[in-house]
């Protein structure tokens, strides 16, 4: 075995980033879960279609980048909304099986519409932290700075920068708008909350608009580390940022990032460094997919609240 | 409910008559090809109403259900090209291997419900088609593999051309559809059945009134799973050849979105689900044959593709027919 501890601060750095990135996602999950206990099997595939509308955008129509995903996440936070009001919101939500139905049918449908207009091909998406301006400095001509005898990109600085921005924003939103307060009321007492004049159904929309929101921002984050855009790009980030939601507790926000960051992590240093150690070459994808799949197994079994969650007394 | 049902309703028998008529008249009429193609129709029975004993018997979501079709078709093309076993006792030890995969997927499903157990097993059918991948020697990698054995008529079938082997496959897996929905239908009526039935309902009653609850999910799971392997064992049998890539997250989906539409815990719901999934996909194929309907035909492309049209129906269904096809026309059963 050779332990390698030269490159581990390089596995980190890229666990941290790809971790805050299944943590948008998993966020998205969550906010959902937080307000209806309904889990959202649709959310990577509303992601993918995120990332596609900033492909149209930006990729097509030449509208600058940041521009694109900002208009491509208000038109997500739309979908979402009219998805909410038209298909779960009919359905009884302590009953899982239809609403697992209509997201599952959802899933379906939108993966299908993006391959048929998309088809399966990778598509190149502008990566949101490709180029820099001059005044940044750089090491040797390479966008980096040096940590712990590592490279840190700032690529990663730029996702970090970005989630916490929103993350940020999101806590303003929650904390001090009424629409925010609301959605704490209905996601800790939906009975309560509709008995004091809170209109249940609105504040759902919104968690979902905002959920959907966080979805594409992810996507368009991951695409580059992707290789680009196509309609199946999110089943396996779906895969992490389940983990990372279950991890964190299904029902907690902060949760849900933390569990993404830790699930990036573990992937990093545990599987893909591991691996290394162990094996002496790369294993990655499939012993970090199994490794997800094992976190999300391990959790729901021994502690199905989850790092953060709240435990559910059943009452017989 | 706990009655068996001793007496058919005039639909089914219709309904069995007329199937049974179709699969008749198929032989005659159909190329090899054709004869293929139908004899994969109607294996993938199988795959649905492993589904069906999981979730609509059991009353355990399974969104991973292509992988145990996946699992029965690479074990079977191991048992037969590495092990050398005759193809009998190969597709049943598939099937069985399968069912012993399913056990173990079991096993978590004692602790892990609901919406929770829908999670793990989305992850399992995600997590199946590249982890195949990795494992060459049964499943051929990236690329897929052929299986040497061939499955031909034996010596006593009459004729021997490339079209009467084509029949024999044909009535085989017709057969084995028939016998495997005959079984479930007696396994679901029987006192198992009866248990079953009553942990989805109710676990802790039926717990009080008897009922072991870690055999009965585990063997629920084993003989859900061991149906959809065998699905995959007589893929192998139709096309020798395995390859991953027959085993994607939207195969395990269209699975359970078959079951569902066809309506779950109905015996003829499988059968319900798959002619739904191909008439449509059919006519999907007829409608973007024509030329020239201009961005209504590019919409009708779409109808091409089985994953969209059951999207569709999934969601149209359980607005307006929350028991699937098999439960149009019936009167609702009061639940819980």
């Amino acid at each position: 075995m050779n332990w390698n501890f030269d490159v581990l601060p390089d596995f980190i750095f890229n666990g941290l980033s790809l971790g805050a990135i299944y943590g948008a996602v998993a966020l998205a999950l969550v906010l959902i879960f937080k307000a209806t206990t309904l889990i959202n099997f649709a959310t990577g595939e509303l992601a993918m279609l995120g990332a596609f509308l900033v492909y149209v955008l930006h990729m097509e129509q030449g509208i600058w980048l940041w521009l694109s995903m900002l208009i491509a996440m208000a038109l997500s936070a739309g979908l979402g909304v009219l998805i909410e009001r038209s298909l779960t919101r009919p359905f009884d939500p302590a009953d899982h099986l239809p609403v697992v139905l209509i997201t599952l049918g959802l899933f379906l449908i939108i993966n299908a519409v993006a391959g048929d207009i998309w088809n399966y091909q990778v598509r190149i998406l502008t990566n949101p932290f490709g180029k820099f301006p001059d005044w940044v400095p750089s090491v040797g001509g390479d966008r980096y700075v040096e940590v712990l005898g590592s490279r840190l990109k700032y690529q990663s600085i730029g996702i970090w920068v970005t989630l916490a921005l929103a993350l940020f924003l999101l806590g303003l939103i929650l904390n001090r708008t009424k629409a925010g307060l609301a959605f704490r009321a209905v996601s800790s007492n939906t009975e309560s909350a509709r008995l004091v004049g809170v209109h249940t159904g609105r504040t759902l929309g919104f968690g979902w608009a905002i959920a959907s929101a966080f979805g594409t921002l992810g996507a368009v984050l991951v695409a580059p580390q992707l290789g680009g855009v196509n309609p199946n790009m999110m089943a396996t980030i779906l895969i992490y940022a389940l983990a990372g939601a279950a991890l964190g507790g299904l029902d907690s926000l902060g949760g849900a990032v933390l569990g993404g960051i830790l699930v990036g992590i573990i992937q990093a240093v545990f599987v893909t460094w591991g691996g290394v150690v162990v094996f002496g070459q790369l294993y990655m994808s499939i012993l970090q997919l199994a490794a997800a799949f094992l976190v999300i197994l391990i959790v729901l079994l021994f502690r199905p609240a989850g790092l953060f969650g709240t435990r559910r007394v059943e009452r017989v | 409910m706990f009655e068996r049902q001793r007496r058919l309703s005039w639909i089914s028998v219709t309904g069995i008559v007329l199937l049974s008529v179709a699969l008749a008249i198929i032989p005659f009429v159909a190329s090899t090809t054709g004869l293929r193609q139908a004899s994969q129709i109607i294996i993938s029975v199988l795959a649905v109403l492993g589904v069906n004993v999981a979730t609509g018997y059991g009353g355990m979501i399974s969104l991973g259900h292509g992988v145990f079709v996946g699992v029965g078709a690479f074990a079977t093309g191991f048992y037969l090209d590495d092990l050398s076993l005759p193809w009998l006792v190969a597709i049943a030890l598939g099937a069985v291997t399968a069912g012993l995969s399913g056990a173990l997927v079991g096993l978590p499903a004692l602790r892990i419900k609901g919406i929770h157990l829908a999670l793990v097993t989305l992850g399992m059918a995600i997590v199946f088609q590249p982890l195949s991948k990795r494992f060459p020697k049964i499943t051929g990698g990236v690329s897929g593999q052929g299986v040497e054995a061939r499955f031909d008529a034996p010596n006593w079938w009459p004729g021997d051309s490339r079209m009467a082997s084509a029949v024999y496959r044909y009535l085989f897996c017709v057969l084995i559809v028939v016998l495997a929905l005959w079984a479930t239908w007696n396994v679901v009526n029987s006192r198992f059945g009866r248990s079953m039935r009553a942990l989805r309902d109710n676990h802790t009653a039926a717990a009080i009134y008897g009922v072991d609850l870690v055999s009965a999910r585990v063997t629920t799971f084993a003989i859900s799973a061991g149906l959809a392997g065998l699905c995959g064992a007589l893929q192998v049998l139709l096309v020798p050849f395995v390859s991953q890539d027959k085993f994607p997250a939207q195969e395990s989906l269209v699975i359970y979105a078959s079951a569902v539409v066809g309506g779950l815990g109905t015996i003829w719901g499988p059968v319900l689900g798959v002619i739904a999934r191909t008439a449509v996909g059919k006519a999907g194929d007829l409608v973007a044959g024509f030329d020239g309907l201009g961005p209504i035909g590019d919409f009708f492309s779409l109808l091409d593709e089985s994953a969209f049209v059951f999207g569709v129906g999934l969601i149209v269904l359980t607005f307006f027919f929350p028991r699937g096809l098999a439960g149009i026309g019936r009167k609702r059963q009061p639940s819980g």
